[in-house]
């Protein structure tokens, strides 16, 4: 193989591995963050795979009592509620972005942004 | 050699490319709270400006909240609060006569298991404001008399409606089907070709397929387990989806578990035996009353209702409360399990 090749060849090697890199390392939004929303203002936002140990959070809303959130590794759930229907509470754990938990009496909303479930919407 | 090495660093860069473009276009999305839930919205503006597309989501957005203040029956604004203040006297329905007519027509279909009239006992039992009480015997026999589709009276021309003295009307189980119908038409008139309008997960409807030609996907969720567990998935181009299932809504009282959904025979909530209910069709609304009917109806007489009325056009999931998963034969390609899922789908004909 002649320099020139030689060259070329390292060149491509080169290219080679920028591709594989960029294929390989884009932001794939793996990052499973909940985003806790309270009466339309953002509030808090929480990388679930960073959750080292369990832990739970009390907002009070608009509607006049609190919610007990509580945030694990790679999931959520309202764990306490004052509201009266406990639709939130009943919902139980999200790990993914598909079905927010909403508490509709204290305008709660808890999603999961970024992440994917491969879903576009759900039955619930 | 040099024209090979050529083509390979053109391959090298065309897959760089097409990594970055794979990601495809970006959608508008939007979630609202409106007709007591969360709504999602997901607009895709094809060779559409970012302007019109923004426009075409906010025209969405004032339309649904243009109607959830018709048609509810809690706020001061609401023409079916209206007809249950009016003590029987006509009233005017100017937004919400077409929506009653269609309702009504469904309730007749389906033999009075869908009963806009039924409001005075969800209300009895707690489920619009959340205060859950279970009536007794009397109560019961009274708001059971109430009930009843046919004594309903719209004017010629849908502008006006009465009710019968004691009745109470709400449209909690067509409203949302009758937004997403109106939506996405109004989507399509402003040249949307690839959207998807969650309308609280209990009405889905879908304008064509994703960008990529690909059907959307929904979840189906598992009624006995937590929310987001998904026994499987349903593609869904251009038609609809309604939902109703006792997981979500309900109380707990001595030990008996009470859903949301009642039915209009007992003025109490439905024990039918189903723990969920799917329709597809084309129509949103169809979709939304229909999943209530047959949740109500119950499997057996639910699956007799699909085959003698196969005219509408519309398929069914149905799952027991023992956790059996009923298909019939329209979705037998659309729908597939989740794969750690050991349950058998069986395909009704």
């Amino acid at each position: 193989m002649s320099r020139s090749a030689k060259g070329i060849a390292a060149l491509l090697v080169l290219l080679l591995a920028g591709s594989a890199a960029f294929l390989l390392l884009r932001p794939k939004g793996e990052g499973q963050v909940a985003r806790i929303t309270l009466n339309g203002k953002v509030v808090q936002e929480i990388d679930l795979s960073r959750v080292e140990q369990p832990y739970t959070l009390t907002l009070e809303g608009p509607g006049g009592f609190s919610n007990t959130i509580t945030v694990e590794k790679g999931r959520i759930c309202v764990s306490k509620a004052g509201c009266p229907d406990q639709i939130c509470v009943h919902q139980g754990y999200i790990s993914d972005g598909t079905t927010p938990i909403v508490c509709l009496p204290n305008k709660l909303i808890i999603e999961i942004i970024g992440g994917g479930s491969g879903l576009d919407a759900a039955t619930g | 050699m040099k024209q090979r090495l050529t083509a390979l660093i053109l391959l090298c860069a065309l897959l760089t490319g097409c990594a970055a473009a794979g990601k495809g276009e970006q959608p508008l999305t939007a979630t609202v709270l409106a007709m007591d839930t969360v709504m999602n919205f997901t607009l895709y503006g094809g060779g559409m400006g970012e302007e019109q597309l923004r426009q075409a989501l906010s025209g969405a957005e004032d339309t649904l909240r243009q109607l959830d203040t018709a048609l509810t029956a809690q706020g001061a604004e609401g023409e079916a609060a209206a007809l249950n203040a009016a003590d029987g006297a006509w009233t005017a329905v100017p937004q919400s006569g077409a929506l009653l007519k269609q309702t009504l027509e469904l309730a007749e279909l389906t033999g009075g298991a869908l009963d806009p009239t039924a409001y005075a006992a969800v209300k009895a039992w707690g489920f619009a404001d959340g205060n859950y009480t279970v009536p007794n015997r009397e109560e019961l026999d009274a708001l059971k008399a109430a009930i009843d589709y046919a004594r309903v009276e719209v004017s010629q021309d849908g502008a006006q409606a009465r009710l019968a003295p004691e009745q109470q009307l709400d449209f909690g189980a067509t409203a949302k089907g009758y937004a997403g119908d109106l939506l996405r038409r109004q989507l399509e008139q402003g040249g949307i070709t690839s959207a998807l309008l969650d309308l609280g997960q209990s009405s889905i409807a879908a304008v064509g397929s994703k960008p990529d030609g690909s059907p959307w996907r929904i979840g189906i969720q598992d009624p006995a387990a937590d929310s987001g567990v998904y026994l499987g998935v349903l593609e869904l181009s251009g038609r609809s989806m309604g939902t109703s299932g006792s997981y979500q809504r309900y109380f707990e009282q001595d030990g008996v578990r009470y859903c949301h959904i009642i039915d209009p025979a007992t003025a109490s909530p439905a024990r039918s035996g189903l723990a969920g209910v799917t329709v597809v069709a084309d129509s949103c609304l169809l979709c939304d009353g229909l999943s209530t009917a047959l949740f109500v109806m119950g499997l057996e007489e639910g699956v007799r209702f699909w085959r003698e009325n196969s005219s509408l056009g519309f398929d069914v999931i149905f799952i027991t409360d023992a956790g059996e998963i009923f298909v019939t034969s329209g979705l037998k390609d659309s729908f597939s399990l989740a794969d750690r899922e050991e349950r058998e789908v069986q395909v009704l004909e």
